[in-house]
């Protein structure tokens, strides 16, 4: 084990002088990428800011993104949230902030150092001391408390307040409002509605020259803005699966939410159980009588559903497990960014036994794997896992609406009562070509059987006979030859004669497609091998990747560098062309701490 | 119909308690006419677990302790099936006891059976969590499911039966099975099922056991005058079995699977996933988000 991370990116600070001489200079321009943080303590509403922000640009045409608890790191009940958008389409947060809406000083204080020269802070008068020549204060809780009636409206008086400032389309912004609170019923649509228009009058009692500037309008209309974790649930759901159960977890107990709302219409359960062991076994139980099923988790709760993956990969029941990475280990850091639990999911439960381990790059694609682990599943009749990770999870996004004719139910060799009558015979572990055996479940006539984590015979007996142990084994292990062109294939990105890759899983595509983007615009062509199937290791797709590049970075969120332990292990040849880029601070990439490192190898290869 | 698996012969030892538990679950499925393809058991592991090999119907051999969220599963994807979760007691009440207890509260419509031998038997006599203090050193004093079950407000029924006497034992496994049917919860059924090998006790329980049925006045339906009625007999020395408590007709928490699934017919088991049928419905799912 390295005692010194895998070769380490440090976060490469932006290029933001935090103290400036005279007026800002503001951009003229309506800007084409913008981000908007807002900060201030729990219960201050910073993320009704940044959602009615995010719907706004959305209805505008924009891609969005948007973050939370950015600067958690900030001790105390500090919150916040950010909200980009871009006229392109972007996948992570902005590297630096153009505005920054604080109600209290700790939001001044660390905002300014992300904010953009040509920035502006607008802040709450009364909360925020703080003075600057770039930072406006507003009454917004003070109005908010004295006109609409309560304080805690203050965060819609900053939205009417910014709307203003960066000079929206004063129908469309009020459009959001009414989308937002309309349906609530009762006051709270006029409510917000008076306050926006108070956010507005108080700029211009200000004298501010709103607007300071102001954003562009794109075209991407018919993109829904999701999170991964939404997008999961949807992709269950259409998968055809009708059974889940898990226990509350950071970042993944959302997934169990949606899937509450969702299930119940398709006569689907969601249980919320006792703890994560009776979470995973009750999904083998519903999923071994036929019922697609899955779990969700994070990392301390995946360790304690270990010793049920194996079951379910020796009693050859089909399950999907989403493992929504966290800061770990042990409790480590909840509500952060990190992709350490890798090789921990490829090798976890004692013994071996065939398992799939898919990843998912962003909004779109996790409904798409979603729908394919749950064919996967019970198609190979073994577990498939689906990792994301805490920013893919949470944080929304833009993406196209998800396509359903492209969807195909594929319940494998699931018998139907006419096939199991045609039998001579029926056997649960019936040896075949492709290792899997026709499966009956309980209610079919004919179809009884044995079904068990104990290694077994072809009738599902307990058998310690050394050929049929060698024989089972094959039987199971094989899947994952077998099954390759079943699996997700990796996606390629960007410049088929670059020499420069990357490598790279789950929510890094956001920072590896901008970073990209930023290279390509200094002149630097790179190809990016999305990998969607982490285990087995797609060799041959990683081979013919890698044939004509110079180097390949794997960039992800963990110490030693696991994805890159992992191809090196399985694929010894391509070592010497991988250098690993790891962060493992509990924040994301963003694009420059991927363009440093490239420019610096090139700088130093001539 | 094809040929299918057969039960085989049991593997535990001559004289074993677990047989009359075995006779005894037998007799019920078939007093009730449960039909073979519809009964599902679940076993735990340690001898008693083993069940299932040996009985007609589909068997689902699970991990040490987690026979019930297993059976659970099982139960709440597809109500219509008969489902029987079969363990011991170091099962149930040490690896897996809170699941007992939250199987308890969850109240789906499932019976679980425990053969208490107040020992590990399979791992050659250590002592579970029923022990009594000195047996094999132990230092601790034993628990009592009963009691336990009786504590938590949910749970409707509980027997507790001996093997030596099978007859009444098939008469508490028989009512809990029904007792699932008329979808009214779950039901608890401990086995007294002495271990021949590492703890043999049938000369004692068959002494010590005393049916509080039989006492003058007891109410099965009375949850308090149960509790005392237990403690007081076990204060006498004695092991209260018999029908202890069952909850009555007008009373008594829904069944969880019931209130999810009121119709049997309809269940995430038995649901089309085609896509063709769900089509318009995933459609609205979709444009919900906007």
């Amino acid at each position: 084990m390295a005692t010194t991370p895998a070769t380490s990116t440090a976060p490469v600070q932006s290029p933001v002088p935090t103290e400036r001489v005279g007026p800002p200079s503001r951009p003229t321009a309506p800007l084409r990428d913008i981000s908007i943080m807002i900060g201030g303590q729990g219960g201050d509403g910073t993320l009704t800011v940044s959602d009615l922000l995010g719907r706004y640009f959305h209805a505008r045409g924009l891609y969005i993104y948007t973050a939370r608890a950015v600067l958690s790191r900030i001790r105390g009940g500090h919150a916040d949230a950010s909200t980009r958008a871009h006229v392109e389409p972007v996948w992570a947060q902005k590297p630096v902030q153009d505005v920054l809406v604080a109600f209290d000083d700790d939001a001044v204080k660390v905002g300014l150092k992300e904010l953009d020269p040509h920035g502006f802070v607008l802040a709450d008068q009364g909360s925020v001391k703080t003075e600057g020549a770039n930072i406006y204060h507003l009454p917004l809780s003070i109005t908010a408390a004295s006109k609409v009636g309560n304080g805690l409206y203050k965060n819609t008086v900053a939205y009417g307040a910014l709307s203003a400032l960066l000079g929206f389309d004063v129908a469309a912004a009020r459009g959001v409002i009414e989308k937002r609170f309309g349906r609530r019923g009762g006051d709270a649509l006029n409510f917000n509605l008076k306050a926006f228009d108070l956010g507005r009058e108080l700029v211009k009692e200000a004298g501010l020259p709103a607007p300071l500037f102001t954003v562009a309008a794109g075209s991407a209309k018919d993109h829904i803005l999701i999170s991964g974790n939404q997008a999961c649930a949807l992709g269950f759901v259409v998968g055809g699966g009708r059974f889940f159960s898990g226990y509350p977890i950071t970042p993944a107990t959302s997934i169990m939410e949606n899937l509450d709302k969702m299930l119940p219409q398709f006569d689907g359960i969601v249980r919320q159980v006792e703890d994560e062991l009776g979470a995973i076994n009750m999904a083998i139980g519903a999923a071994y009588v036929g019922a697609r099923a899955m779990t969700a988790t994070s990392g301390p709760g995946l360790s304690l559903m270990t010793e049920a993956m194996g079951h379910a990969g020796e009693a050859e029941v089909p399950l999907v497990i989403v493992d929504c990475q966290r800061v770990g280990p042990s409790t480590g850091e909840p509500t952060r960014h990190e992709q350490s639990d890798l090789l921990f999911v490829v090798f976890a439960s004692h013994g071996e036994f065939p398992r799939f381990v898919l990843a998912p790059g962003y909004a779109s694609d996790v409904f798409e794997i979603t729908v394919q682990a749950v064919n996967l599943a019970e198609k190979w009749q073994i577990p498939v896992f689906i990792m994301l990770d805490n920013d893919e999870s949470e944080n929304t996004q833009t993406t196209p609406g998800f396509d359903l004719s492209k969807v195909h139910i594929d319940r494998g060799k699931l018998l139907r009562q006419e096939e199991l009558d045609k039998m001579p015979a029926y056997k649960r572990y019936e040896f075949t070509s492709d290792g899997i055996s026709p499966r009956s479940v309980p209610g079919m006539k004919g179809g009884v059987s044995q079904t068990t984590g104990n290694e077994h015979d072809e009738w599902g007996h307990v058998s310690v006979n050394p050929e049929n142990r060698r024989k089972m084994m094959a039987k199971r292990m094989n899947r994952l030859e077998l099954a390759k062109q079943d699996l997700p294939a990796p996606h390629l990105w960007g410049d088929e004669k670059a020499r420069i890759g990357f490598i790279g899983f789950g929510s890094t595509y956001g920072a590896i497609r901008e970073a990209q983007r930023d290279l390509k615009e200094k002149g630097v062509p790179t190809r990016f091998f999305q990998a969607r199937t982490l285990w087995p290791v797609p060799k041959e797709a990683l081979a013919t990747f890698l044939e004509g590049l110079d180097v390949a970075f794997v960039v992800e969120h963990n110490y030693t560098g696991q994805f890159a332990r992992l191809i090196r292990q399985e694929m010894p040849e391509a070592a010497s062309k991988l250098r690993s880029l790891v962060r493992y601070d509990g924040l994301a990439f963003r694009s420059p701490d991927l363009v440093h490192p490239v420019e610096e190898f090139r700088a130093r290869s001539g | 119909m094809p040929e299918v698996v057969k039960p085989i012969p049991s593997t535990w030892c001559p004289g074993c308690g677990d047989f009359g538990v075995m006779a005894a679950l037998k007799n019920s499925l078939k007093a009730l006419s449960v039909p073979t393809e519809e009964t599902v058991i679940v076993g735990g592991i340690g001898c008693s677990g083993g069940i299932h090999n040996f009985l007609d119907g589909y068997g689902f051999h699970s991990l040490h302790g987690r026979l019930l969220p297993t059976a659970l599963g099982a139960k709440l994807a597809n109500p219509k099936l008969t489902v029987i979760a079969v363990g011991g007691d170091g099962d149930g009440y040490a690896i897996g006891m809170g699941h007992f207890i939250h199987s308890l509260k969850k109240n789906v419509d499932i019976t679980y059976i425990v053969m208490n031998n107040e020992t590990y038997g399979l791992t050659k006599g250590q002592p579970s969590p029923t022990a009594k203090v000195g047996f094999h050193g132990n230092l601790e004093g034993p628990f009592d499911a009963v009691l336990t079950a009786l504590s938590v407000s949910s749970a409707g029924y509980i027997a507790r039966g001996f093997s030596g006497a099978p007859r009444e034992a098939a008469q508490y496994i028989t009512e809990a099975i029904r007792y699932n049917k008329e979808r009214r919860g779950f039901a608890f059924v401990e086995i007294l099922s002495p271990c021949v090998t590492y703890n043999d006790t049938y000369q004692l329980w068959r002494q010590q056991v005393e049916s509080v049925e039989k006492i003058e006045g007891y109410d099965k339906s009375d949850r308090a005058k149960a509790f005392s009625t237990v403690l007081q007999v076990k204060e006498r020395g004695k092991i209260p079995v018999g029908q202890i408590f069952r909850v009555a007709d007008d009373k008594g928490a829904p069944a969880l699977d019931k209130t999810l699934l009121p119709m049997v017919e309809r269940s995430p088991a038995s649901a089309d996933i085609s896509l063709e049928h769900n089509l318009p419905k995933y459609q609205k799912l979709l444009a919900s988000l906007g």
